[in-house]
């Protein structure tokens, strides 16, 4: 399978979405954000048919639209506060309707529509592997450097801000890798499951993950071994790559957390005397203690 | 010393104003509460002071010069149910303690040092959360979480501490145990801790100053002034009520 040129390019591909978009996606769910990047996608799809109607290339400007739609979703989520979703349906729409007229007006795009809705491996050529290569080593720069203002922009803005953070510019950069992000993976598994990728490797890690840096790795790991187990059978069973890659999550993430509550339970039954030690320690005996200093 | 003040401060969210020329000054070293019906705009007075909010008029300053030597004063916040917020979030005690570490030397891209872990884990055994610090936040019950909450606003080594209602979910004994802990803070560390509460009675003997909301029979807004239990400018350790 990998003697052939296209499909090394999709697992290389491949890999390096799965090492940037689930560690977006958990960052994504912690802010309550988890529609955005479905909605970049459809935003990034108006892009593509502009592109295409004007006869430019439909990756650059799929690309540039899915960045502009990441800024406007930013002001857009100011002016909603407490209703962050709001926005990610309003630019949704936008983003959707406009993609239909502009399809509706170019009869020769309807064939390759498909390959972008869905994802297509012989889709990713060279120009889209740099682009590819770039964003997500501009992401894996971000997030490590930022991790601790991430952290603390994730769990509440209002502390992080008086903690000295730059939190609007902080959430703008975030939207902006966002919108990167999703515009490039959008060749391998397509415009309606990208978010798939972003999401589902997320979902099972915070689940499932003791701590806050394993969530990060979990899903890193999750993401690899779906797009791996998903690109293999996508060409062995000639099924669309984006399809089968996110029904890989799916089954996924339905094993993850049905084994996590199945080792939950067994927990349980083994070993009630621990439990009763750990209770003893969590009780009221645990209350305010008197040291103040260090030492 | 005077360490934040608000003059003529006017704010409101839609058209109407809540905060109607408040005039309020915090010392530096004192522990304050701030007291109220619901709907007095409490929170709204903190988030004013913390710069989180922009007032119509008047002038809010907090921190705004540099203590010597020390760097720039830290502000440790703990909102309103903030544990309730997201409780969901897949980090164990300890990590989210820490992460109040990022903030207290100003730096948030240097290496952790062993200060930085003795300093979580003293927060940690302050709040009594320390047996509990590898399980994740999300499992623990909400008077906990709240501790938790608290543990990360103390491991920034604050100047200032800015806590609504702390003791929301707390038992009698934890609550007081809470009140202890910020006396001490008060006195031995002159931290200086402003809090909002609804537990007035059994935090009095605490608390240097009370500064109550009240509504304004004038205009019909609700509006509030404030007042100070020993005038605004006493020092702080003689006028403890």
């Amino acid at each position: 399978m990998l003697h052939y040129d296209f499909m090394q390019r999709a697992f290389c591909a491949g890999a390096l979405i799965a090492l940037v978009a689930p560690v977006l996606g958990v960052y994504l769910l912690l802010r309550r954000q988890a529609l955005m990047a479905d909605m970049l996608s459809h935003v990034s799809l108006a892009g593509i048919a502009a592109g295409a109607y004007l006869g430019a290339n439909p990756t650059a400007t799929g690309f540039a639209v899915a960045v502009a739609g990441a800024i406007v979703v930013e002001y857009v989520r100011r002016f909603y506060k407490t209703y962050g979703e709001i926005s990610v349906a309003i630019l949704m729409i936008g983003g959707l309707s406009s993609a239909a007229i502009l399809m509706g007006l170019n009869k020769s795009l309807n064939q390759s529509v498909s390959s972008y809705l869905f994802g297509s491996v012989v889709a990713v050529d060279r120009t889209e592997l740099v682009l590819l290569f770039s964003v997500v080593l501009a992401g894996a720069v971000f997030f490590y450097v930022l991790r601790r203002p991430l952290y603390q922009i994730a769990f509440d803005e209002e502390t992080a801000a008086t903690n000295g953070l730059p939190v609007k510019g902080l959430s703008l950069a975030f939207s902006l890798l966002t919108g990167m992000v999703v515009s490039s993976a959008m060749p391998v598994v397509g415009v309606l499951l990208v978010s798939a990728l972003i999401v589902l490797p997320a979902s099972l890690a915070i689940r499932v993950a003791p701590s806050f840096a394993a969530a990060l790795w979990m899903a890193m790991g999750v993401g690899l071994v779906g797009v791996f187990t998903g690109l293999t059978a996508s060409y062995e069973l000639s099924t669309p790559p984006g399809g089968t890659i996110a029904l890989t999550l799916l089954l996924l993430l339905l094993a993850g957390v049905l084994s996590k509550k199945a080792y939950a339970r067994l927990a349980q039954r083994n070993q009630p005397q621990l439990d009763k030690a750990e209770a003893a320690a969590i009780g009221p005996a645990a209350g305010f203690s008197n040291h103040t200093t260090l030492h | 010393m005077l360490l934040a003040s608000m003059k003529d401060v006017t704010f409101g969210y839609s058209d109407v104003p809540c905060l109607v020329d408040v005039n309020l000054d915090i010392l530096q070293g004192e522990f304050a509460a701030i007291a109220g019906p619901n709907g007095a705009s409490k929170t709204t007075l903190l988030k004013l002071l913390l710069g989180l909010l922009k007032p119509w008029k008047g002038e809010v300053s907090l921190l705004s010069e540099r203590d010597s030597g020390r760097g720039k004063r830290k502000v440790g916040y703990v909102p309103q149910q903030i544990a309730a917020f997201n409780a969901g979030f897949p980090s164990t005690a300890e990590e989210f303690v820490r992460s109040g570490r990022f903030a207290a030397q100003g730096s948030w891209f240097r290496k952790l040092r062993g200060e930085d872990r003795e300093w979580t884990e003293l927060a940690l055994k302050q709040v009594g959360m320390w047996e509990q610090r590898s399980r994740r936040i999300g499992e623990l019950s909400g008077g906990q979480k709240q501790r938790v909450c608290i543990a990360r606003a103390l491991a920034m080594e604050p100047d200032l501490l800015v806590l609504d209602e702390p003791v929301t979910g707390m038992d009698e004994a934890s609550r007081n145990g809470f009140y202890e802990l910020m006396d001490r803070q008060v006195r031995k560390h002159g931290t200086t801790v402003v809090m909002v509460t609804h537990h007035l009675p059994e935090a009095r003997p605490y608390l240097d100053r009370i500064i109550e909301l009240e509504r304004k029979e004038n205009g019909g807004w609700k509006c509030c002034t404030t007042t100070s239990c020993r005038g605004h400018f006493a020092p702080a350790r003689s006028s403890r009520l």
